[in-house]
C-alpha cells in the first residue's frame, strides 16, 4: 500500500510538473475566458457603458433585429444588390413581394437579360432572378455559398404571390386570400420526459470531453508505460515495486490528472458564465449548457471514472507490450478504433434523435461502450433505474475484471523486449504465469 | 546471513531455462555468477529478486525461506537506464522510497552516496545531460542507496574509465567489508578473480561449475607444463604431435598423459634441455571459464568434474 502511494504521488507529481499539461491547461481556460468575456468586451468596445439593467432589454432588442440581418453585414452601409429581370412583365409585382422577404438586400429590376450577368460577374450585383413565369425562374449567384438559402426563399414569396394571385381571380377578395394564406396555427407542447434541444448541446460537450480525455491520457498511460520499458527503467522498477501497485498507481494519478484537468476547465467555465451571465442574454446555446441539471453532472462523473479505469487499465497492458516507442501507435491502435467506433454510434445516435435504438440499447450495456452510450441515453431520453443500474454494475464489474488482467499482461509483457508477441500467445503466457 | 538458492527450475512457454541452479552465498563474501550469454544468469537474477516465482525450488535466508519484507535487495541491471527525463535527485529518492525507505531518509542516503561517488554537483540535473559513465554511477545509487543486505550487480565496471572503475571497486569492497552479500555477475574476469571468494558457472540453465574460486583452481588437472626454453622446437619433437602448443608468448605449454607424470617430465627435461623455466600450468579463470561455459571440449569437461 504504501508503495502504490509512493508510485501515485510520484505519477500524479509527473502531470503537474509537465509544462505541456499544464500549459494545455492553461491555454484551455484563456481561451474560454476570451469567449465568454467576448460579449461583455464587445460591448465595452461599442461605447455602450449603461447600467446591468437595461443591458438585458437592449441586447435581447439587438438579438431581433440582428437575427433577419445576414451574418457579415453591417446594418448602417449599403445592402448588396439583387436584380430581378422579369420577361412577362410581373416584375414589379415581384419586386414588392421580394422587398419585404429580402430585407437584407437592395432589391432593383434589369432591363436586360445580359446586363444581369455583367453586373453579376463585375460585382455590381451579388446575385439575380431571372423569370420565366411567375412560376418559373433562373438563380444567377457569382460563387454560391454554402449558407445561401435565397432560393428557398424566393420559392415560397412565389408559392404564395401564385396562390393569392389564383385565388383573387376565383373570385375571392384580397383580404380573404390574405387571411387564409397567413394562417397561425397556435400549439402547445407538454414534454413528459426530457427535451432533447434543452440537452442536446451540453450531451454533446460532455460526450466529446469524456471521450477526448479517456483517449488523451489513455494513451498517456500507454507512452507512460512503453516509456519507462524503452529507456529501461523498468528493470529497477520491475524488481523494485509489484506491477499491481505500479499499473494500479500509474491508472489512477492519470485519473486524477485527468479529473483536475476537466475541473479546471468546467470550473472556470461556470464561473466565467457567471460573472458575465448578463452579456449573454438569452443566447439559447449557452443557456442550455449551463443550465445542465446536477444530477446528470454526478453520473457524468461516475462514467467518466468507470470508463477511464477500463480503457487506462487495458492502454497500460498494451504500452507493456511493447519494447520502442514508435510501436506504441500501431499497438494501441485496435482500442482506439473500438473507442472511436463506441464514440461515432453515440455521435450518429445523438444527431439522429433516436437515442433509444436497438445499437444504442446494446452499447449501453456492454462495457467498453457504456460509458458514453448510458450517458447519452440518461442525458437525452428516460431510462428506468434498472438499465442505469444493470449498465453500472457490469461496468464496475468489467473494471475490476479487466484491472486483474491487465496487470498480469504487464507484469508478462514489461519484461519482453523484441517483437511485440501477439495477443493470443501473451495471453497464453499471462495464464501459464500464474 | 547466509543466503541459499536450492534446485531452482524455471521454464518459459515449455522451454526450460534453469535446471536445477543451487548455490550458498555468506555475509560479507563475493560470489561470482558467470556464464555465456542466455546461460540463465538474468533469470535467476530475477528469481532471486522476485519478479517472478520459480517453477520449483526455494531460496533461503539462514535457513528459512525467505521473506522479502524482512531482507533487502539491491540491483544494478545489466541492461542500465533509468528516467532521461527526471532530474536524478527526484527519481534517486524515488527510487528509494520505492524500496521502502522514508522521504527524508531516502534524500539523506541519496544526498551520501552522490557526495561518496563525487556526482554532488548533478543532484539538480536531468539524467540524459550526463555521459554514460556518470549516468551508471546515478544508477549505482538505486542499487545501494537503501542499504540492501544483498547486492546484485550485473557488468557493474562496463562503460566505467579506470578513475570510475577504481571508485567502484572501493566501493563494493566497502559494502564486502560492511558484511553484505555481493553478487557480481560479469563477463570481465579479472574483477571476479579481484572479489569474488566463489563462483559458479552457468550453461544452458545447469550449473557446470560451483566452489571457491581457489579451490577450482587448485584442483584444476595439474597435467600441463609451461616450458620456456631457446630449445623449445627440440623439445616439442620428442612429445606427440597434439600434446604441445606454442603460446603466444613465445612458451610452450606440454600436455601430459596424466598428473603423475609431471614430476618425471621435469627431470627429465631439466637434464637434457638448457631450460630457462618450467612450471606446472596454473589456469586463469578466463581459461576455465572457456573450459566449462562453452561449446567445446565437452569429454575434456566431463572427465574433470
Amino acid at each position: 500500500m504504501k508503495q502504490f502511494k509512493t508510485i501515485f504521488m510520484f505519477e500524479f507529481a509527473n502531470y503537474l510538473k509537465n509544462k505541456i499539461f499544464v500549459g494545455v491547461t492553461a491555454v484551455l481556460v484563456i481561451v474560454l475566458a476570451a469567449v465568454m468575456f467576448f460579449p461583455r468586451v464587445m460591448e465595452a468596445l461599442e461605447g455602450g457603458s449603461s447600467p446591468d439593467t437595461e443591458r438585458t432589454e437592449e441586447a435581447q432588442d439587438q438579438e431581433i433585429s440582428g437575427e433577419k440581418e445576414a451574418p457579415g453585414k453591417e446594418s448602417a452601409g449599403e445592402l448588396p444588390v439583387m436584380l430581378i429581370f422579369s420577361g412577362d412583365g410581373s416584375g414589379e409585382l415581384i419586386k414588392e413581394a421580394f422587398t419585404a422577404a429580402f430585407p437584407e438586400y437592395d432589391i432593383r429590376t434589369a432591363d436586360r437579360l445580359e446586363d444581369i450577368k455583367e453586373q453579376i460577374s463585375s460585382g455590381g450585383a451579388e446575385c439575380a432572378f431571372a423569370f420565366d413565369s411567375l412560376v418559373s425562374y433562373t438563380y444567377y449567384v457569382n460563387n454560391l455559398s454554402l449558407y445561401d438559402n435565397n432560393t428557398y426563399t424566393a420559392d415560397e414569396v412565389l408559392q404564395t404571390v401564385y396562390r393569392k394571385n389564383e385565388m383573387i381571380s376565383h373570385g375571392m377578395s384580397e383580404e380573404e386570400a390574405s387571411g387564409i394564406l397567413s394562417i397561425q396555427i397556435e400549439h402547445g407542447t407538454e414534454n413528459l420526459g426530457k427535451d432533447q434541444r434543452e440537452n442536446f448541446f451540453y450531451t454533446y460537450i460532455m460526450i466529446f470531453a469524456l471521450y477526448f480525455v479517456i483517449i488523451l491520457y489513455g494513451q498517456m498511460v500507454a507512452t507512460n508505460v512503453a516509456a519507462e520499458k524503452s529507456s529501461r527503467a523498468m528493470e529497477v522498477l520491475i524488481t523494485s515495486a509489484k506491477p499491481v501497485s505500479m499499473m494500479f498507481g500509474k491508472v489512477l494519478a492519470s485519473c486524477l490528472a485527468g479529473f483536475l484537468q476537466l475541473f479546471c476547465i468546467f470550473g472556470s467555465a461556470f464561473l466565467f458564465f457567471a460573472l458575465n451571465k448578463s452579456y449573454w442574454g438569452d443566447n439559447m446555446i449557452i443557456n442550455s449548457i449551463f443550465n445542465m441539471p446536477l444530477n446528470l453532472l454526478v453520473y457524468m462523473l461516475l462514467f467518466f471514472v468507470l470508463g477511464f479505469f477500463i480503457y487506462a487499465f487495458l492502454f497500460g497492458a498494451v504500452g507493456s507490450t511493447v519494447s520502442k516507442l514508435e510501436d506504441i501507435n500501431t499497438a494501441i491502435m485496435p482500442l482506439t478504433i473500438m473507442f472511436v467506433i463506441a464514440f461515432m454510434v453515440v455521435m450518429m445516435s445523438m444527431t439522429s434523435g433516436s437515442v433509444d435504438n436497438m445499437l444504442m440499447v446494446v452499447c449501453s450495456y456492454f462495457p467498453f461502450t457504456s460509458p458514453m452510450a448510458m450517458f447519452t441515453r440518461i442525458a437525452m431520453s428516460t431510462v428506468p433505474w434498472y438499465q442505469i443500474a444493470i449498465s453500472v454494475v457490469l461496468l464496475i464489474g468489467a473494471v475490476f475484471g479487466v484491472g486483474v488482467v491487465s496487470a498480469k499482461i504487464y507484469r508478462a509483457g514489461v519484461l519482453l523486449y523484441g517483437t511485440a508477441p501477439k495477443p493470443g500467445a501473451l495471453l497464453k503466457s499471462v495464464w501459464k504465469a500464474e | 546471513m547466509e543466503l541459499e538458492l536450492k534446485e531452482i527450475v524455471k521454464s518459459f512457454g515449455g522451454k526450460r531455462v534453469l535446471e536445477g541452479i543451487s548455490f550458498t552465498v555468506k555475509s560479507g563474501r563475493a560470489f561470482g555468477l558467470l556464464g555465456r550469454n542466455g546461460a540463465g544468469k538474468t533469470t535467476t537474477i530475477r528469481i532471486l529478486m522476485d519478479v517472478f516465482p520459480a517453477d520449483s525450488g526455494e531460496i533461503r535466508v539462514d535457513g528459512k525461506t525467505v521473506d522479502y519484507g524482512m531482507i533487502g535487495l539491491g540491483y544494478l541491471p545489466e541492461e542500465r537506464g533509468l528516467y532521461p527525463k527526471k532530474k536524478i535527485l527526484d527519481q534517486l529518492v524515488y527510487f528509494a522510497e520505492l524500496k521502502g525507505m522514508k522521504k527524508a531518509d531516502a534524500m539523506k542516503a541519496v544526498r551520501h552516496w552522490l557526495a561518496r561517488l563525487g556526482m554532488e554537483e548533478y543532484a539538480g540535473k536531468k539524467l540524459d545531460t550526463l555521459s554514460k559513465g556518470n549516468q551508471q554511477k546515478i544508477q549505482l545509487i538505486t542499487a545501494l542507496a537503501h542499504d540492501p543486505d544483498i547486492i546484485i550487480l550485473d557488468e557493474p565496471f562496463s562503460g566505467l574509465d579506470p578513475v570510475n572503475a577504481m571508485l567502484l571497486k572501493d566501493v563494493v569492497k566497502e559494502e564486502i567489508g560492511r558484511g553484505k552479500i555481493v553478487l557480481f555477475s560479469s563477463h570481465q574476469m579479472n574483477y571476479i578473480e579481484e572479489f569474488c571468494d566463489s563462483i559458479a558457472i552457468l550453461k544452458e540453465g545447469k550449473i557446470a561449475l560451483c566452489g571457491e574460486l581457489h579451490q577450482i583452481k587448485r584442483n584444476y588437472r595439474r597435467d600441463r607444463l609451461i616450458v620456456r626454453s631457446e630449445q623449445a622446437e627440440q623439445i616439442a619433437a620428442g612429445f606427440p604431435a597434439d600434446a604441445c602448443e606454442v603460446l603466444e608468448s613465445g612458451e610452450l605449454l606440454i600436455r601430459l598423459s596424466s598428473p603423475e607424470k609431471k614430476q618425471e617430465t621435469m627431470q627429465f627435461l631439466t637434464n637434457n634441455y638448457d631450460m630457462d623455466e618450467i612450471k606446472v600450468f596454473e589456469p586463469s579463470l578466463n581459461d576455465i571459464f572457456v573450459e566449462y561455459a562453452g561449446g567445446e571440449r565437452q569429454e575434456e569437461k566431463d572427465e574433470a568434474v
